[in-house]
This record gives structure tokens, sequence and C-alpha cells, in this order.
């Protein structure tokens, strides 16, 4: 009974949240005319993928899908590769000050990105960096985000493994590497998703720093549908369900690689 | 822990320092181009993304007619072109020419930003512009941008919808009396007489149709009774002969599709909706907005503009000048109903006619007989959010509309200082 | 400043080290921080000294700076606005994360347990966060559009009158509340599994054995080794929950009559919009004050609850 009972509270809620979500596609499939309207229309007449014939042809779409799939998966990288070597730092090696470094790391997600960017701005241009890769990707090398969320998981991770790794002689490097990053794969696993998110949904950086059409990522490009007067909706939505589904492969990637990580790792 | 004071500190000031000096140090370092071309980077929001093709066919009209340059278009959607326009300023990569609205014009005027294209040019032959454009953009007496486009608003009607309910078409001679009964003649059976957004651009015209003024000698002049008038006007149609704002629902092009839908009888729009209404299963047309005491209908200038840290202005002013008023660029632009050219050439506008539908297009040009412009300030962004939003209250029945106007007039006069 | 941590046993029993070795292990700290460290300065710490800077000029992005000292943080104190934006702000958390706590450890233990379809379930959970807020926002919209929408109408069936919502200025921060909430419950329930699944299961089977009923073991096992998950997630919500801007700016843009006025959508406005960056980076600081006394409090507070294995 409590079986079935949980089954249709987490069947009714998967309903609620899908409905957004079909309710883009619906009206990615919908000719521009019948957008919109209230009450949506689920049943549209003449749907068809003209909206997304119309992606294709609006922007260089493929040459905008590789820049923003590759400027995320570095950034994803770099951020997993910077933030967990902090993290271990953090949690596990103690100095002098690490208390007020760490606050330090913090302090920077308190400050509002919409101030940050004329700053970064003069700062790319001091270097001579506007308008390149590089500066697109700079501000997503490091994610204090990511050392945050990753100390949590390194200090769950109990202080016996570490120890018993020590009296084997191994150093810090080989602790961190073989001990420490194989444990906490579940929390790396849901990092990568939100290092990924932030980067391939980043708006305000890319749109002051690229001018270069052939630098474009996938939001400026969507961004770019609304006119001055009028928005093309279909378009827009057929632009949103493209821009989700790398996340969602990436998630569902992720996801069975938490639980493998979960089975191997012997802590069932 | 003294210590990670220090860090604290040193990181700090090595970071004020690098800023101080980026603040310093502004050269350029690009160009010249190889083959002894000019780069010359325009910037603009009205060409995409449905005439980024057009403008294409303008530059490559410039280009052959000067061949040592190479024209750069660069484009950003309207809502994010401000942003990234002041980065740039801000930053000192401002492109050499980019286009302006009538209503930003003073205010990068006045800052400075803009290059005075009369010096620039070193010609200074205004004969193929429409004078009224051209002043527009003057600021102290000089010639800070050229007019390059500009559009503007008239009533369109759903013929089939008057003729269903036997009401008379609008005429040019329609005062707001006759389009407001009209307009309650026509609402019914989930069919709205009419569409008039709440917004200051809307309140500055009307306040001029009934014959008032919006400032005067530093001073706001709008809390008159010809403006209680116009705003009353505008507030009255919500939820009577127009859908009321939740029932908009916030959606972005609500009025458009209910237009295009067949259930709205008279739409206050700019000429920019005509390519959109091609193919609409029903009869429409146009007709100059009906005045109050008098006529007055809104006009939507956009210009081209040099920045003062070009480094070619010579190259600018001509471009500016091809780009506003060449007879390929004002011939496209008709063309491809991108706007209307500010040219003073008749033969040209001509052609703009030739378009059968709507049938009244010659309402667009009688439009330009009385013409309502924008007021403008240096802080117009903040005026125009505090004048729609004390309407937006008094349409929602929050406050009287004597009182919105009251208050609007008080943030208003604090904008002006 | 100085943060007070829970101090780890290998920092009790640190020996006293010889120079040499000092100078290996200083060197080792520096290699697993510099990586971050340095991006972080430069592309963050240097951004942020500069937004310092431009909150003591008036300044609209276009013309030179002038200095006016700490005018800009003088007239902000002093107006009722800033007031006002702060209060909206404090009202969203306070209905935001409750919600969006609540609701996110609900579904990670339902979603945690074996069921059929448990993954796919999961990702249901999680398309409204990699969903963007443009799509996310028309859709909230339209469900509680007072005139039109499902919710209203649903209400209209037990025989009760729907609010304005959004269009309603005290009812338009509830709707961006419940919109929100809606939106990460599945970034919090994906933080929280991933902390559910590193609780060993040896420790809930000795529990069964020794006879805890489901409740015991819950609130005796689950929540104290999920408190660093927790911990993260209210510090995390409260950080973002301060800088609340997207929802706000796509579904209402602050109003109806100012009523959703965030302190981020004022500091958008201001640079943006008005030309008045040296005002958006004093609000900036101020925000920035206030954010950072508040997450002070619960890393200094986090020693009476939060249990690091």
């Amino acid at each position: 009974m409590a079986r079935a009972g949980r089954y249709v509270v987490v069947g009714l809620g998967a309903l609620i949240m899908l409905f957004p979500f079909a309710w883009a596609v619906i009206t990615s499939l919908t000719p521009a005319g019948a957008v919109l309207q209230t009450p949506p229309d689920f049943t549209p007449d003449g749907a068809g993928f003209g909206a997304y014939e119309r992606l294709l042809e609006t922007m260089p779409f493929w040459r905008i899908m590789f820049n923003s799939l590759w400027i995320a998966v570095a950034s994803t990288v770099f951020q997993l590769v910077t933030s967990s070597m902090a993290a271990y730092a953090f949690a596990r090696l103690p100095f002098p000050g690490r208390g007020a470094l760490f606050a330090v790391y913090l302090a920077t997600l308190m400050v509002p990105l919409q101030v940050l960017v004329v700053p970064l701005f003069i700062e790319m241009r001091t270097f001579n960096l506007t308008d390149t890769y590089f500066a697109v990707l700079a501000p997503t090398i490091a994610s204090a985000f990511g050392v945050f969320l990753l100390r949590q998981a390194v200090r769950q991770v109990p202080r016996e493994f570490d120890e018993a790794a020590v009296l084997d002689g191994a150093g810090h490097f080989r602790i961190f590497a073989l001990v420490v990053l194989p444990l906490i794969r579940p929390a790396l696993a849901t990092f990568a998703i939100f290092g990924f998110m932030a980067s391939w949904n980043s708006f305000l950086w890319p749109l002051v720093i690229i001018r270069s059409p052939e630098f474009m990522t996938l939001p400026l490009g969507l961004a770019n549908l609304h006119g001055q007067f009028t928005t093309e909706w279909n378009v827009v939505m057929a632009g949103s369900v493209v821009s989700v589904v790398p996340i969602l492969v990436l998630y569902l990637f992720a996801q069975k690689h938490v639980i493998a990580s979960v089975a191997q790792s012997g802590l069932k | 822990m003294a210590g990670s004071a220090r860090v604290a500190a040193a990181t700090l000031i090595t970071a004020l320092l690098a800023t101080a000096c980026s603040q310093g140090s502004a050269t350029r370092t690009e160009e010249p181009a190889a083959g002894g071309k000019v780069t010359l980077r325009y910037f603009t929001f009205s060409a995409a993304p449905d005439h980024v093709k057009d403008l294409d066919t303008i530059v490559a009209a410039f280009e052959k007619e000067n061949p040592t340059v190479d024209v750069q278009v660069e484009t950003a959607p309207y809502d994010q072109y401000f942003t990234k326009l002041q980065t740039s300023i801000a930053g000192q990569t401002a492109p050499d020419t980019f286009e302006l609205n009538y209503e930003n014009f003073v205010t990068y005027a006045t800052a400075g930003s803009l290059l005075d294209l009369g010096a620039a040019g070193g010609d200074t032959d205004t004969s193929g512009y429409a004078t009224e454009s051209l002043n527009a953009f003057k600021h102290d007496g000089k010639q800070f941008a050229l007019p390059a486009s500009f559009s503007t608003v008239v009533l369109l009607y759903n013929k089939d919808l008057f003729e269903k309910a036997g009401v008379p078409l609008p005429t040019a001679d329609w005062t707001w009396e006759d389009e407001q009964a009209a307009a309650e003649k026509l609402t019914a059976d989930g069919v709205y007489g009419d569409f008039q957004p709440v917004t200051f651009f809307e309140f500055y015209k009307a306040l001029k149709q009934a014959g008032g003024e919006f400032m005067a000698g530093g001073k706001s002049t709008f809390n008159s009774p010809q403006g209680v008038k116009a705003a009353k006007w505008l507030v009255g149609k919500v939820g009577k002969t127009m859908p009321t704002e939740a029932e908009i629902g916030g959606t972005a092009d609500f009025d458009t599709n209910l237009f295009k839908s067949g259930k709205l009888a008279m739409w206050h729009n700019g000429i920019w909706q005509f390519a959109g209404l091609k193919d609409v299963p029903f009869a429409w047309d146009v007709v100059v907005e009906p005045g109050d005491s008098q006529k007055a209908s809104a006009v939507f200038h956009n210009s081209v503009a040099a920045s003062t840290t070009t480094k070619h202005p010579r190259e600018a002013y001509a471009w500016a000048k091809f780009l506003s008023s060449s007879n390929v660029a004002a011939t496209t632009r008709i063309a491809s109903s991108w706007e209307l050219p500010p040219v003073s050439d008749q033969a040209v506008l001509q052609g703009y006619l030739k378009d059968p539908v709507p049938a009244n297009r010659q309402a667009v040009f009688d439009s330009l007989d009385s013409i309502a412009l924008p007021p403008v300030i240096a802080r117009q962004q903040e005026m125009q959010d505090a004048v729609t939003q004390e309407l937006t209250e008094a349409a929602a029945g929050r406050k009287s509309v004597e009182e919105a106007l009251t208050e609007a007039a008080s943030k208003v006069d604090a904008l002006l200082g | 400043m100085t943060l007070t941590e829970v101090p780890a046993p290998a920092a009790v029993k640190q020996p006293v080290r010889p120079p040499r070795k000092r100078l290996r292990y200083a060197l080792t700290v520096a290699v697993f921080l510099l990586p971050s460290a340095v991006p972080l300065l430069l592309f963050t710490l240097i951004p942020m000294a500069g937004s310092l800077w431009t909150s003591l000029h008036e300044w609209n992005l276009i013309t030179p700076m002038k200095w006016v000292g700490l005018d800009n943080y003088a007239d902000l104190l002093a107006s009722e606005e800033t007031r006002a934006a702060f209060g909206h702000t404090l009202y969203f958390i306070a209905g935001y994360l409750p919600l969006v706590y609540a609701g996110g450890l609900g579904l990670a233990m339902l979603l945690n347990r074996a069921m059929k379809g448990r993954d796919l379930f999961r990702a249901i959970y999680f398309l409204p966060v990699v969903t963007s807020w443009v799509v996310v926002a028309l859709l909230w919209k339209w469900l509680l559009n007072p005139a039109s929408g499902i919710v209203n109408w649903a209400i209209g069936l037990v025989g009760l009158e729907g609010p304005g919502w959004w269009t309603d200025p005290d009812w338009a921060m509830p709707s961006i509340i419940l919109a929100s909430a809606w939106k990460d419950l599945g970034f919090v329930m994906i933080i929280l599994l991933a902390g559910l699944q590193a609780i060993p299961n040896e420790y809930l089977e000795a529990a069964r054995v020794d006879g805890a009923n489901a409740w015991q073991r819950f609130r005796r096992i689950t929540l104290p080794l999920l408190s660093p998950s927790t911990f993260f997630v209210v510090v995390i919500s409260l950080i973002n929950g301060f800088q609340v801007f997207d929802q706000v700016h796509v579904m209402t843009g602050g109003g109806p009559a100012g009523a959703t006025q965030v302190v981020v959508e004022q500091v958008y406005n201001l640079t943006f919009k008005y030309g008045r960056a040296g005002a958006a980076s004093a609000l900036s600081w101020l925000l920035f004050a206030v954010v950072l006394v508040v997450t002070l409090i619960q890393v200094r507070g986090q020693r009476r609850w939060v249990n690091y294995g």
C-alpha cells in the first residue's frame, strides 16, 4: 500500500515536472502564427519541423553548437581538476590561514556578476584578449562553488581510508588520486553537470566579450531570435529544446556513473 | 591568523593596482589590415534577425564604391545592444560606427562619445536628407549622427470585423470619440475593439494629440488637464475595449497574435508590422491615428553615428553617409520593408506605395505631416520606466489617474535635476 | 576575518616538522591550491576590486569616471528603494529556502530507495533545472494567469476565487517563490542524493538490526550523516537567493508596482539601463556585506550540527 502511494506521489510530481518541457516541444512544432495562445493549444494544426529548419538557416547553427560544446567541456574539465585539488587541500591539508582563504573563495560567490562584467572586460582589454575563446573560458576555469561542493564530499570520506594509505607510505598526491577521488565520484559527477550547465547557459559575459560571429555561443544565438519588435517564439522554443539535450545526455551519463561508482567503491 | 590577513591585504592591493592601470592605458593596437585596406566596424540592432541580407547588399555596394574599405558588421538584439555598446565604450573598444535610436542619441552626444560627422567628412552636402530627420540628430549645432531610417505608428484595423459589425471604417478625420464609439460596438464575443499599450511612448503622443506638452523649461508639464485627459484615454480602454494586464498575461506579442487571429479590430502599432501580416486570412488596412484637439503621430528614428575613438573618421563618415542616404540603401530598405529611408527624394519614396497591401500606404506618409517626437533627456530610460510604471498603476486601478500623474511628474522632475 | 572550523584531527596532532619537510609540505599545499587560486584571483577578485573602485565614482560607462567618495553608499543607505529591495530579497529567501529544501529532501529520500523506473524519475525531476528560465517563466505565467490559468481554474472548482498572482503586488512574490522552488527542486535533490549515497549502508543495517524504526533511522542516522550536504545546500541557496535575478527579470521585471524589485534586478537596471554603474557597484557591495555576515554565521554555527564522518 505504502509502495503504491509512493508511485502515485512520485508519478504525479513527475507529470508536473514534465509539463513545461512538453509544452516547449509542442510550441517548437507549432507554425509561427499559432504560438503562444492562452490557453496553449496542445494539438496545433500544421505542426512540423519548420522552426528547427529556421533555426538552422538563421544562424551558423553547427558552428555555434561546436563552440558551445567545446567551451563547456573544456570549462567542465578545468573546473573538475582545479576544484577537486583545492577541495582536497581545504579538507585534508591544514595550514595557517586556511579558514580565511576558504572565506575568500566563498566571497567570490557573493558579488553579483552584473557588476563584475565591466571591470573584467576592461581587464581583458588590457591584456588584449577581448573577442577570443580564452576570454570566454577564463572566468570558468576555477569555481568556488565546486571547491565548496567537493570539500564537503572529501570531508565525508572516512579518515581511516587515508590513514591506511599513509601507513602504506603514500604521499598526498597518491592519496588524492587513488583514495579520495574514487570515493567522491558521486559528488564529482554532480559537479560536472553543474559546471557544464553554468558554461553552457552563460549569457552576459559571452555577450559583452564576443563580437565576432565565429565565436558565438548558443545562448547568444538564441537571443538573436528576439527582434526589436517581434519574436519568433516557435524558433526560440526549438532552440531551448535543442539546448536542453546535451545537458540531459550528460545527466543520464553521470547518473549511471554515480550508481556504478557507489557499487564499486566498496561502501555498500 | 596574521599571515592570512596579510595575504588578503596584498591580494586586494595588487587587484586595485591592476584595475587602476587598466583604467589608464588605453592604446589601440589593432589594424591596419593587410593590403592597405581599412577595416571599419559597424554595430547594429535593427538588422538581425530579419534584414541581415539586406544590410549585406548595402555593404557590398559600399565596398564596391570604396575598394579600400572593408566593413565588418556586428549585430546584437535590441534588448542587449546597449549593454554591449556601453561595455565596449567603457573598455575603449567601441566600434568605429554604430546605430543609435533617437531616444538614446542625446545621452551619447552629451557624453562626448560621438564624432562630429560634419567636421569629419569635410563635405557638408546634406541635400539628400529630409530636413526634419537631419535636425533630429544635431546636438549643440553639430551633426553627431546621420538619420538612417524611420518608421511611424498608425492605426491598423481589421476590415472584416468592421463590416461584420456594421461599423463604418476609420478615416483620417476620426477623433478619439469616433474611435471609442467604434471600439465599444466592436467589443463582443471574444473580440476586442482596441489595443493601445499603456506606456510612456503612447502617453507622450496622446498628450500631444490632446494639445499638451510633456516638458518645458527643464520641468515636466504633463501633469496638466491635457495630461489627465491623455492618461484617461489610455487607461480607460483597459478592461473595457482592450484586454487587461491579467488577460494579456505578460506574454510578449500578445497583441500581434490577437490581431493575426482576427480577434482584434483596431491596433495602434508601427509600420514594421506590415511584413508579418502578409498572410493573414482577413482584409486589413491602415489609417492615420485618430487625434483629439490635433493630430500627432509617433515617429521612431534610427541613426548611424561614429565613435570619437575611431582611427578612420573619413571612412566612417563615408559609410554613415552611404548607409543613410545612398540610392542603394534607400531602395533596399523600401524593397524589403526595412523601415523607411529619411531621404528627400520623393521618387524613391514612391516605390513604397507600390506594394498593394495595405491599400492605404499613403497614410504612412500622411502621418508625417504632424509628428510627435519623444521627449529626450540625459536619464532617458529612467524617465520612460517611471512614467510607464505610474500609468500601469492607474490602469490596474491601484491609483487614480491624477495620483499617478502627480507621482510621475515628481519622479521626472527629480531626474531632470 | 577568520573562520573557525571544526579542527581536523590531523591538525590537532600535527607533528612539528623539520624545515626541509616543512618546505615540502608548503609546496604540496601550493600545488593543490594554485590551479584554482590563480584564476580566481585574476578573473574574479581583480574585477571585484575593480567594482569596489567603481563604487566610489559616478560613472555611466561612456563618460570618464568622476570621484564621489562614499556618496553612492550614503545615497543608497538613505534611499527608500534600497530598503525595499533588501526587504523583497529577504521575503524571497524566507519563502524559497524552506520550500526547496523540504521538497528536495523528500524527493531525494523517495528516489534513493529501490523502485521501478527510478532513473527515469530522477531524470524527469531534473528537467526543470536544465530548462531555461525564459521557457519556465513563460509557462508559469500562463499556469498562474489570473484570468485563464489552470491554477485559478482548479481553485475555482472548489468554489474559491483565485488571487491575481503575479499581476497583484501582494501575490507577485509568492508566484516567483513557487516557480523558483519548483525549478530548483531537482538541484537540491541531486545534491542530497549524492550525499545519501555516501552514507555507508552498514550503518543503516546495524541500526535496523538494533530495532530502530524508519523514522528513528532517518532522524538518528540519515539526517546527521547528510548534514554536510545540507550545510552545502543551505549556504549555497542563501548565497544564490540573495542574488536572485533571472526569474524576477523574466517573470515580472521587478513589478507590479515594484513589489518584486530585488537587489540584483536593481543592480542590473542601474548598470545597464540607467547609466549608474557607480551606484550599482555600491549596492552590490552592500549586498556582499549582508551575504558575508550571513555566511559567516552559518560557518561558525556549523560545528553544532554538521557531522563530518
